[in-house]
């Protein structure tokens, strides 16, 4: 029994991986392409071709060796991007540029295929048949060296063209909205020079947040009070004495800290047998200044 | 020969002397020596917030020391011990670790027990985003601005924890600013407190907080971390640090991880945190008229964020019952100098009343000056990058 039971968890931790696996390659997105070069970027080699540039939209590495890329719905696994290449694993939030020149033998991100010919671009899990991402390439709208991508990285339909345009310049291996994005402190001082949209929005998210805290809070604590009162209750009836209502902390402490003297042995008498006096005295013994109390007894011989 | 030796040594002893702090010291320099002497003088004879003062201050004198450029010593130089240091700074996990030490010494039973006291930590947080708009009109980019406000919080660890997402090259003068002005709230405070509230005001006795239970106080940091982090999540590193030391110290079977936070830990983050950001105060980078600027921001960020709470109290004294009203001297500790702000508040009200100790009821304001400071700095942060 407990080997099967073993055998089942051990299957279940084998799909839970496979299943996060093709979670992380689900956040992979086609970012961005160029389907004629005559005038930009180059390979490592010297030549300019088209390129596809992916995207990892996840806030995680991805390894996307073993997934696929295709200009052709009829045929989802016509390149396979090589497992074991440590150029793959793309880091969380960045690019990776695939060279549509149909010279494979190049390496890694040559692609078997160019875009002059291709209608359509999809990038395909490692499963070899789940479609991740899909773009139309449209060939009347694009000029040479024009590349066509999402207008903010990896933003927008999944499985669509919404959220694409055709870009002002290409950016391979780069943010989209990078180049002409302005910071956001220069937006908000140019839209609010005064500060005031700033100090009635934040300080309404101060109040919100706080205000929810008071309300969780008042609320916690009535149900308390009234938790204590039914107990109190419950307890005067078995007891028979009167119950106190509404005792405040203040009276707590202070029976807390009578209790607490009265604990303490040279404490537990309450009338006390001495005065306390800023006056001089004039008894000048005192067992606290006794050196018999400060000498070492002699050790008695036997 | 001899002449060779004599040269060679001559050339030698010219060479010491270019490394000597002498031959390249400058006015800047011993001007800022002598601030960071005051710092300990005022530390040490005033008792004025020693923890933090005697570091800065120190700190302030180590990275004054002239020095020859390129021999890896100086703060800003890459790789040397004091720039690993100030890393912390820069990198912003110094104050997260100093909140988590903050949030395992912070009892928020006087909050718990009466919560709407927690909405003057709120109002307080005026004084950060007051500060942001006069130093935008001051001429302050916004990052700059918002950096510059978080001083109104008067949180040391969130202000250089916000400076140093927005403003890096402003975190010296920022944490100086507030840690000066931390120091100085026993004199900024009362006159304020004095001038926006009537003497029958500052009589009013406030109900005795009830005893709150343990569940309560288990309940508190997991409830408002979810809450406050649900909605600000910039805040996280500080709001999920501050609520976590908490919940160590209010579980009750975490208590060596509770004391190591608010005992060891937090000494040692102290100690860094203000050595390295009284370090950072060079006098090259320090004395600018951006600083004096951004003390003068700081001081009025203080008013500000007093003059608020108290008056948030004296309009919430309207809606409030004859018997339940809140004595409007506990406004100005909404900012989360804790525990100054509120011995200010019990000192002023013993003024005029010797009987009426205002302490706990001013802890509840003070704390949740802390997390309202932290959920402002998440707010910025959220905006501005």
């Amino acid at each position: 029994m407990k080997k099967t039971l073993k055998i089942f968890l051990l299957l279940g931790f084998l799909f839970a991986g496979l299943k996060l696996s093709a979670q992380s390659q689900e956040d992979m997105r086609l970012n961005e392409f160029l389907v004629l070069n005559t005038n930009d970027f180059e390979d490592d080699f010297g030549h300019k071709s088209g390129w596809i540039e992916l995207f990892n939209s996840s806030y995680g590495t991805v390894n996307i060796g073993g997934c696929y890329l295709t200009n052709d719905p009829n045929n989802l696994t016509k390149y396979v991007i090589p497992k074991g290449d440590v150029l793959t694993k793309i880091s969380p939030r960045q690019h990776i540029l695939f060279w549509a020149d149909n010279k494979p033998f190049r390496g890694t991100f040559h692609l078997n295929f160019e875009l002059m010919d291709s209608k359509e671009i999809l990038f395909i899990a490692s499963d070899g048949h789940t479609i991740i991402d899909r773009v139309n390439i449209s060939h009347d709208l694009l000029d040479s060296n024009v590349s066509y991508g999402r207008t903010f990285d990896g933003v927008g339909d999944k499985i669509g063209k919404e959220g694409w345009q055709v870009m002002e310049r290409t950016s391979p291996s780069t943010n989209n909205e990078g180049v002409d994005r302005i910071p956001p402190g220069v937006l908000i001082k140019k839209v609010d020079p005064y500060g005031v949209i700033m100090a009635f929005t934040a300080m309404s998210v101060v109040f919100l947040a706080l205000i929810l805290l008071y309300v969780v809070f008042k609320n916690i604590g009535k149900y308390n009070i009234r938790k204590n009162r039914q107990r109190s209750e419950v307890a005067a009836a078995a007891s028979g004495k009167p119950q106190v209502a509404n005792v405040s902390a203040e009276i707590y402490a202070a029976i807390a800290t009578a209790l607490h003297v009265y604990s303490q042995d040279n404490e537990s008498h309450d009338i006390e047998n001495t005065i306390l006096t800023i006056s001089k005295v004039t008894k000048n013994y005192s067992p606290w200044s006794s050196k018999i109390y400060t000498l070492r007894e002699t050790p008695h011989k036997k | 020969m001899e002449k060779g030796i004599f040269s060679l040594l001559a050339g030698n002893l010219q060479q010491f002397i270019q490394y000597t702090g002498f031959a390249n010291a400058s006015w800047g320099h011993i001007l800022m020596i002598c601030i960071g002497l005051l710092f300990i003088y005022l530390a040490i004879k005033k008792d004025w917030e020693p923890m933090l003062l005697v570091p800065i201050g120190f700190g302030i004198i180590v990275g004054n020391i002239p020095f020859f450029p390129g021999l890896q010593i100086g703060v800003y130089e890459q790789g040397s011990v004091l720039n690993i240091l100030y890393g912390g700074v820069i990198q912003g996990w110094y104050p997260p670790l100093i909140f988590l030490g903050i949030g395992a010494m912070t009892d928020f039973s006087a909050l718990i027990s009466n919560p709407k006291l927690l909405l003057i930590g709120a109002a307080a947080q005026f004084g950060i985003f007051g500060a942001y708009a006069i130093a935008l009109l001051m001429g302050f980019s916004a990052s700059d601005a918002g950096a510059i406000g978080i001083i109104g919080g008067a949180d040391g660890p969130t202000a250089i924890f916000l400076s140093s997402r927005l403003a890096p090259n402003l975190v010296g003068a920022i944490a100086v600013s507030a840690y000066s002005y931390m120091a100085l709230v026993p004199v900024i405070q009362p006159p304020v407190m004095r001038l926006f509230t009537t003497h029958k005001e500052r009589l009013i006795r406030m109900k005795p907080p009830r005893a709150v239970s343990q569940l309560e106080k288990i309940l508190f940091p997991i409830i408002g971390f979810l809450l406050t982090g649900f909605i600000v999540p910039s805040g996280l590193p500080l709001l999920g640090m501050l609520f976590f030391g908490n919940l160590l110290k209010e579980s009750g079977v975490t208590r060596r991880l509770a004391e190591t936070a608010r005992g060891p830990l937090i000494d040692v983050i102290t100690i860094l945190i203000g050595l390295t950001v009284g370090a950072s105060t060079q006098a090259d980078k320090f004395l600018q008229l951006t600083s004096v600027y951004i003390f003068i921001l700081g001081a009025a960020s203080f008013v500000i964020a007093t003059t608020a709470g108290v008056l948030f109290v004296k309009l919430f004294n309207v809606f409030l019952k004859e018997g339940n009203k809140i004595n409007p001297l506990i406004g100005n500790a909404g900012v989360s100098a804790v525990p100054d702000s509120a011995r200010v508040s019990n000192n002023v009200g013993l003024e005029y009343d010797k009987t009426n100790y205002l302490l706990m009821h001013a802890m509840g304001p003070n704390v949740a000056g802390v997390i309202g400071s932290a959920v402002a700095a998440g707010i910025l942060l959220g905006f501005l990058t």
